[in-house]
């Protein structure tokens, strides 16, 4: 196969909040530019399924390379995926950075939603082209010329740019491929430079190691070449590379301006980081391509083995854990509580759910989680900074010149009829609004800046609730303020229980206490003695409830054949606490460790 | 003592019937309702478990419950008692119990069957006298229909036993106060009292967890038993076991051979044998129970050997339900270890709590420890 003209290259991503049909759309276009055949078809999806159940969850970018003759010239189409998920940012920022172009995908009755508004914002700074794409413009309830208008008064794109299109029946996309052709410019970079690739994504071949995802930006990458991770400093040989067709094609070399796939022998995926860059070693070394970090973990959570767990079973599942998934990041330690176990950070909650299935699932471990938390900064008299992922680490207040919390700006896209109980709802959680409005006659958007440690627990349900489901959110981390912040901790039988403390705001803490002590209190079973359960703020107690002892446990028949019976069910009940660890000698489950997330907000 | 479990000597036996009418919401015994056709096949099949002992054994204790065993027709219930005579004989002295369900025993020949064979002691499965409380637990019998049994039974048995349940859903201290005020008007001996668990398997079951049915709170459950407890001392019945109240010289013997720790027999559907070291579980599945027994026998279905300290520790468990508890040297002797040395610190620590009270010579419940022994029972039996 000849080299396409870098001039015929269009490297693109599609943005669309879920639901909307980007999957299907990229099936079209596959199809359409005869990538795949309709039979094939069948075939690609069921292998996607294989790739997303080994990952758990579509969370990555993927990329495909497509061809297509026009007039007697050979395009090349680069269509990169994004993640749709806000846990995803980081991700979804390095992909947009190998592409040119954008089609902004929205649903023909649906409209704009609050995640499409963040993307679409972030691909423009990224300078890509966007395109405005209406879907599903065969449904009998379309109202394309409306969101059109949306689409115009909310993001800037003109209403007469955008190309109506039915994914599902096939509707407009030659007018698509025109435009994709048109209206993306194509990459530039040399090819006689010195090389620099951006990774953009990576996967585990079980036969081949890992598999990275590489745009080219100059330069030119080819088989048997040396090449140097520049921020991991790691070099490497290239074994194989080539590009996605969908599935794996190998070629000799890959060209400034094209995307494709390197393999070199890497056994493990945390060798690999997203947004590093590729180079040569030696002298003729590119430099390091901007925009690279470390993927942000915003939730923090312990993990612990239950009681009667082992320690080195769960240490032995997050390391097979990490190699599939790098950027969930654990550390040991251990609460005075919980005794042995890890510190875990996540991406978002959505991350941090999956992860704890997949131990849950995969690995069969019996786990105990504490409350998720974000990352606070402190600056102690003293001038120094700390990152603080757990309340325990909270400092004496003495000490403290500042406490200070992540900031988010959050787009709220919302019926109109629900903006009285989303400013309320953002109001009690001290949000300062920041912007208001109407993407159409009916249609709202609200921005708002507000405390991620606010937002990411239970915001989006709560916004979801309040506005009988029609309300989509996202947001992004803006950076730190300071706020009057304290830490909350928990006794239980007069003994602070580590693992139960939380940051809180001080004018709220009152409010939370009450309503933490009294979920414990639900939570927290019968023993053969009182329990009580207090909160307080250093050596001050806000709030006390008191877990009766038990008063009747006492199984009345025991006779004859029963009684091995019986002698089994006594003696199980030790060995039946699942999801539990003793405290002192109280029991605490599980779910009392989510109690402290309770905000003892109105209408719980 | 040998471990075989036909050719022990146990001087007492369980049959159990597994036949009703009705099953009951919160009942999840071996048995079968609707199946009166299977009764026949049934007494065959008794017969063929109890020839396994090749000769008949003389007993103290016999106890025929199920189910109910009055269920069965006076026919069927004559021949029944007729096997039962030909292989487990009896002394006059010794304690002969049935279960009966009330409205069974309006049938005057049934009573005479039960009266000539020497039936002389009968468990009612009364459960409550208020109608309320009927309706729900599904019984078929009126408190009247009560009265009127047990007036035609009182001449001519030795001990009459009743049993009642509180802590159904909705139940109030009142309506129990009202049950236990009832019931000792009535001319009874012995008194059983069950505080109303919904097991997995029942109807009740079921209805919780769609939540059509609402279990009674832990506190007014609790203030009905220690009612109970109260009460029927005042009125003179003696509180021997968790859930057994006597008249003088009115304890069931029966069950005092299961707490104590002595061999007995069982026959039928999910009865078991003990003898002393072994335990032998029938087939809970009445047709399977058949089945085995139409292709030699015997119905087991599994068996137990304890070792010698689980053994040590099942019989300080069940000893201690009995209210005068455990006299140490005896403990010891019995079981080759002293308590402490079985449980170890943990049971100084019960001791210190109040829930256990030990003497220079008896270990035994307190008030306190009786409420919770559930609790108890988990922390002694753990290892």
């Amino acid at each position: 196969m000849t080299a396409i003209e870098r001039n015929n290259i269009r490297n693109f991503c599609i943005i669309a909040h879920i639901d909307h049909g980007k999957s299907t759309l990229a099936d079209r276009l596959l199809e359409h530019t005869g990538t795949i055949t309709q039979r094939e078809m069948q075939e690609q999806i069921l292998d996607d399924m294989e790739l997303e159940r080994a990952r758990g969850i579509t969370i990555k970018a993927r990329a495909v390379a497509m061809h297509c003759d026009i007039d007697g010239t050979r395009y090349e189409l680069n269509l990169i995926d994004t993640p749709g998920h806000v846990d995803f940012h980081y991700e979804v920022s390095r992909s947009l950075a190998c592409c040119e172009g954008a089609l902004l995908l929205v649903d023909a009755f649906q409209g704009v939603e609050a995640q499409t508004v963040a993307n679409v914002y972030a691909a423009m700074g990224h300078d890509l082209a966007v395109i405005p794409v209406i879907n599903k413009i065969d449904l009998k309830h379309q109202r394309a010329d409306e969101v059109a208008l949306e689409m115009e008064q909310s993001l800037g794109l003109p209403m007469d740019e955008s190309i109506r299109v039915s994914a599902k029946t096939g509707i407009g996309i030659p007018d698509l491929m025109s435009a994709i052709l048109k209206r993306i410019p194509p990459p530039e970079g040399e090819r006689d430079s010195p090389l620099q690739a951006m990774v953009f994504d990576s996967h585990y071949d079980e036969f081949r190691g890992v598999i990275t995802y590489v745009r080219v930006m100059n330069g030119t990458l080819f088989k048997g070449q040396k090449i140097h991770f520049i921020n991991t400093g790691s070099v490497h040989e290239v074994l194989e590379l080539g590009q996605f067709a969908p599935k794996r094609r190998p070629c000799e070399e890959l060209q400034a301006g094209e995307v494709g796939y390197v393999i070199c022998n890497i056994k493990s995926l945390d060798k690999v980081k997203i947004g590093d860059t590729i180079s040569v070693p030696g002298e003729k070394s590119g430099t390091a391509l901007s925009g690279y970090q470390e993927p942000p973990r915003m939730v923090y959570c312990g993990l612990y083995p239950s009681d009667g767990q082992d320690f080195s079973e769960l240490r032995d599942a997050l390391t097979k854990l990490s190699i599939n998934d790098p950027s969930f990041e654990f550390e040991p330690e251990s609460s005075d509580a919980l005794g042995f176990g890890f510190r875990c950070g996540f991406l978002g909650l959505l991350h941090m759910e999956i992860i704890q299935q997949r131990l849950e699932g995969e690995a069969d471990i019996d786990l105990v989680q504490t409350a998720p938390n974000v990352t606070y900064q402190i600056m102690t008299k003293m001038g120094e900074i700390l990152e603080i992922h757990r309340p325990q680490e909270v400092p004496d207040s003495g000490q403290i010149a500042e406490f200070r919390q992540p900031i988010v700006r959050v787009n709220i896209v919302i019926p109109e009829e629900y903006v009285g109980a989303v400013m309320k709802l953002c109001t009690e959680r001290r949000g300062v609004q920041t912007g208001q409005e109407y993407l159409s006659p009916t249609r709202v958007m609200l921005t708002y800046e507000l405390p991620l440690g606010d937002v990411i627990y239970d915001m989006h349900d709560k916004l979801k609730s309040n506005t009988r489901g029609y309300g989509t959110m996202d947001y992004e981390v803006i950076g730190y303020q300071p706020a009057d912040l304290v830490r909350m901790d928990i006794l239980v039988n007069g003994n602070k229980v580590d693992a139960l403390s939380v940051i809180c705001n001080r004018g709220d803490a009152d409010r939370r206490g009450r309503a933490v002590v009294k979920k414990l209190k639900e939570e927290i079973s019968r023993h053969m003695f009182e329990v009580a359960v207090q909160a307080a703020i250093g050596s001050r107690v806000i709030a006390r409830e008191t877990v009766k002892a038990l008063r009747k446990n006492v199984t009345a028949k025991c006779y004859g054949g029963d009684i091995s019976r019986k002698r089994k069910l006594w003696q199980k009940q030790k060995e039946g606490k699942k999801r539990m660890k003793s405290i002192g000698s109280v029991d605490i489950p599980q779910k009392a460790f989510m109690a402290v997330l309770d905000t003892g907000e109105a209408g719980k | 003592m040998p471990a075989d479990r036909y050719g022990m000597e146990a001087r007492s036996a369980y049959i159990h019937v597994p036949f009703c009418r009705h099953r009951c919401g919160y009942c999840n015994f071996t048995l079968v309702s609707g199946r009166d056709a299977w009764i026949e096949r049934y007494l065959l099949n008794l017969k063929r478990e109890l020839a396994l002992l090749k000769q008949p054994r003389q007993l103290d204790t016999l106890y025929i419950g199920g189910g109910t065993p009055t269920h069965l027709s006076s026919n069927q219930l004559d021949r029944l008692l007729e096997i039962v005579d030909e292989w487990l004989p009896r002394e006059p002295t010794s304690e002969f119990t049935i279960e009966a369900n009330p409205s069974d025993l309006k049938d005057h020949r049934k009573l005479d069957v039960i009266r000539q064979h020497g039936v002389n002691r009968i468990s009612l499965g009364v459960q409550s006298l208020q109608p309320r409380k009927l309706d729900l637990l599904e019984r078929d019998h009126t408190p009247r229909e009560v009265h009127d049994v047990m007036n035609a039974i009182r001449p001519w048995l030795r001990s009459i036993s009743l049993d009642l349940i509180f802590g159904t859903p909705d139940e109030t201290l009142d309506e129990w106060k009202s049950d236990i005020f009832e019931a000792s008007l009535l001319p009874v001996d012995h008194v059983s009292t069950y505080g109303l668990t919904i097991e997995k398997g029942t109807s009740f079951w079921k209805r919780k967890h769609e939540n059509s049915l609402i279990e009674l709170d832990e506190d007014t459950s609790a203030s009905c038993y220690e009612y109970a407890i109260d009460r029927l001392s005042e009125l003179g019945f003696e509180h021997y076991e968790i859930s057994s109240f006597s008249r003088p010289a009115h304890r069931c013997q029966h069950n005092e051979v299961y707490w104590s720790g002595k061999p007995f027999f069982g026959f039928g559907p999910g009865a078991a044998s003990y003898t002393g070291t072994r335990r032998d579980m029938n087939h809970r599945s009445t047709s399977q129970y058949f089945k085995l027994m139409e292709t030699g026998g015997p119905a087991v279905f599994e068996s137990e050997t304890l070792n010698q300290h689980r053994r040590a520790k099942e019989r300080l468990v069940i000893g201690l339900r009995r209210m005068e508890g455990w006299n140490l040297a005896h403990f010891e002797d019995e079981y080759g270890f002293s308590v402490h040395g079985l449980v170890g610190p943990k049971l100084k620590e019960l001791i210190r709590l109040g829930y256990l009270i030990e003497t220079d010579s008896t270990l035994k419940l307190s008030r306190a420890g009786l409420m919770i022994s559930d609790s108890l029972w988990t922390k002694i039996l753990a290892d």
